[in-house]
């Protein structure tokens, strides 16, 4: 195996590693309502969402081609420059997993690309034009419009069931978050394991395995970003869900439901117009939205301030990830050493932020 | 310029879909819940006229919500 290849192979690899963190990351916002207000048991929501996360992948590819067209001109692009965004997509999502914070992974997975593109060809070769009109715009406006159809939704709930005894309407609503979350659980699979079959594809691209013309997806990366991503949604989550669940605000089954149901409306919406969402963003949105019209005060919006922020850091601070692991990389030559001792380097201090996360309780709630 | 780069028509149609698609499940959806719930009161008390007009108000709430689903899903399908 030559240096390009193994460069190649470490770069699916931390693509696949990158989608299983997306699963655990992500996709626990999805089922994090219907889990606080008992409308699932945790195991059976996280298996479920796992399932429909797989699912989803199978359904479209054209996020896969807006991730590996959309941002950066293809020539600019190699597999050590596609390697090194990953890292700071990776080193992004392990921060704010470390400190319970939901970001969005697809703007870190961009931003890590972005960086390093940037760092290895200059800022000409970066669409400033596709960040804008793709990401940014869309990043900004889907969470505020998720809050407003929560808000307005959770409003005319409680007018309709307001006097109705609240047994058989909690009964009713954590039904209806069941076919919620299944929906949210199959558009995330749709969108998030595309952008990892985007990525990989733009490397077999760069190493001359796969035409530029017509962007082509192998089945084989299809595949594998799919069990990846649904590994990810199987194996954890629990922090973030603890954090989007209950922290946010405490929900009932109606406010889930409007939150869920808000959510899955602007991303299919927002996906029949071809703009590609953070889950994180929207369903945020939704639950604040949710939480703020039954009573403003219901909101911890000192947490909701904490996430926004992480929001508006993620896509320049895993730009920032990338371009400095392009620059560490570029100091051992353009050849496998970099890539190489990189990932050693990074898989050593994964190892380590998690053996340390993990020895930290979680609450109970949130517990499998 | 930002005008050219952002589809302002693509952004209002995600607003008002969105806003349609929400609200309108949730109020299908507590419609049939009303109904449900409604219907079972009056069948306890005895009053059969009423308890089959809130259980009909519960089936066409119930057909609407599922018909949106499946909308849903048919979106994500063809995305």
């Amino acid at each position: 195996m030559g240096g390009s290849e193994l460069v190649l192979v470490i770069v699916v690899v931390a693509a696949l590693a990158f989608d299983v963190t997306n699963g655990f990351h992500d996709t626990a916002n999805v089922v994090a309502t219907a889990i606080s207000t008992h409308a699932l048991p945790p195991r059976l929501a996280i298996g479920g969402a796992s399932l429909l996360n797989f699912v989803g992948a199978f359904v479209s590819l054209k996020v896969a081609a807006t991730v590996g067209q959309g941002f950066v001109t293809g020539s600019a692009v190699t597999t050590t420059v596609v390697f090194c965004g990953l890292v700071g997509a990776i080193a992004w999502n392990l921060i704010t997993w470390y400190f319970g914070l939901p970001s969005s992974s697809s703007h870190a997975l961009i931003g890590g690309l972005v960086g390093s593109v940037i760092a290895a060809r200059g800022f000409g070769q970066v669409s400033g034009s596709g960040l804008l009109g793709k990401l940014i715009v869309p990043a900004i406006v889907a969470p505020v419009v998720a809050f407003l159809v929560a808000g307005t939704a959770i409003v005319v709930i409680y007018r309709i069931v307001g006097r109705l005894r609240p047994g058989p309407v909690n009964r009713g609503f954590r039904t209806g978050q069941i076919a919620s979350s299944a929906l949210l659980a199959l558009s995330h699979g749709t969108n998030d394991a595309q952008k990892t079959m985007g990525v990989i594809t733009l490397a077999l691209i760069a190493h001359g395995d796969v035409a530029a013309k017509g962007f082509h997806v192998p089945t084989w990366v299809v595949l594998s970003a799919a069990s990846a991503i649904a590994l990810g949604t199987f194996s954890g989550g629990w922090r973030i869900i603890r954090t989007m669940g209950t922290r946010i605000i405490k929900m009932d089954p109606a406010q889930g439901f409007a939150a869920q149901g808000a959510g899955a409306a602007v991303i299919l919406a927002a996906s029949s117009v071809g703009y590609p969402l953070s889950t994180t963003h929207v369903i945020s949105g939704g639950i604040m939205g949710a939480g703020a019209a039954k009573r403003v005060s219901a909101v911890r919006w000192g947490l909701a301030g904490n996430i926004a922020v992480a929001w508006m850091l993620t896509l320049p601070l895993a730009a920032v990830f990338g371009g400095a692991t392009y620059g560490v990389s570029s100091v051992f030559g353009s050849g496998a050493l970099g890539p190489v001792l990189i990932s050693a380097v990074l898989l050593a201090l994964l190892a380590i932020v998690v053996i340390r996360r993990l020895q930290r309780p979680v609450a109970a709630v949130a517990s499998p | 310029m930002t005008g050219a780069i952002v589809d302002a028509g693509a952004l209002f149609k995600v607003l008002y879909a969105s806003m349609l698609a929400g609200v309108g499940v949730a109020t299908a959806f507590s419609l049939a819940i009303y109904g449900t719930t409604r219907a079972a009161e009056e069948r306890r008390v005895g009053r059969g006229g009423p308890a089959g007009a809130f259980a009909a108000l519960a089936v066409v709430a119930i057909l609407v919500s599922l018909g949106a689903a499946v909308y849903g899903v048919t979106l994500v399908v063809q995305k």
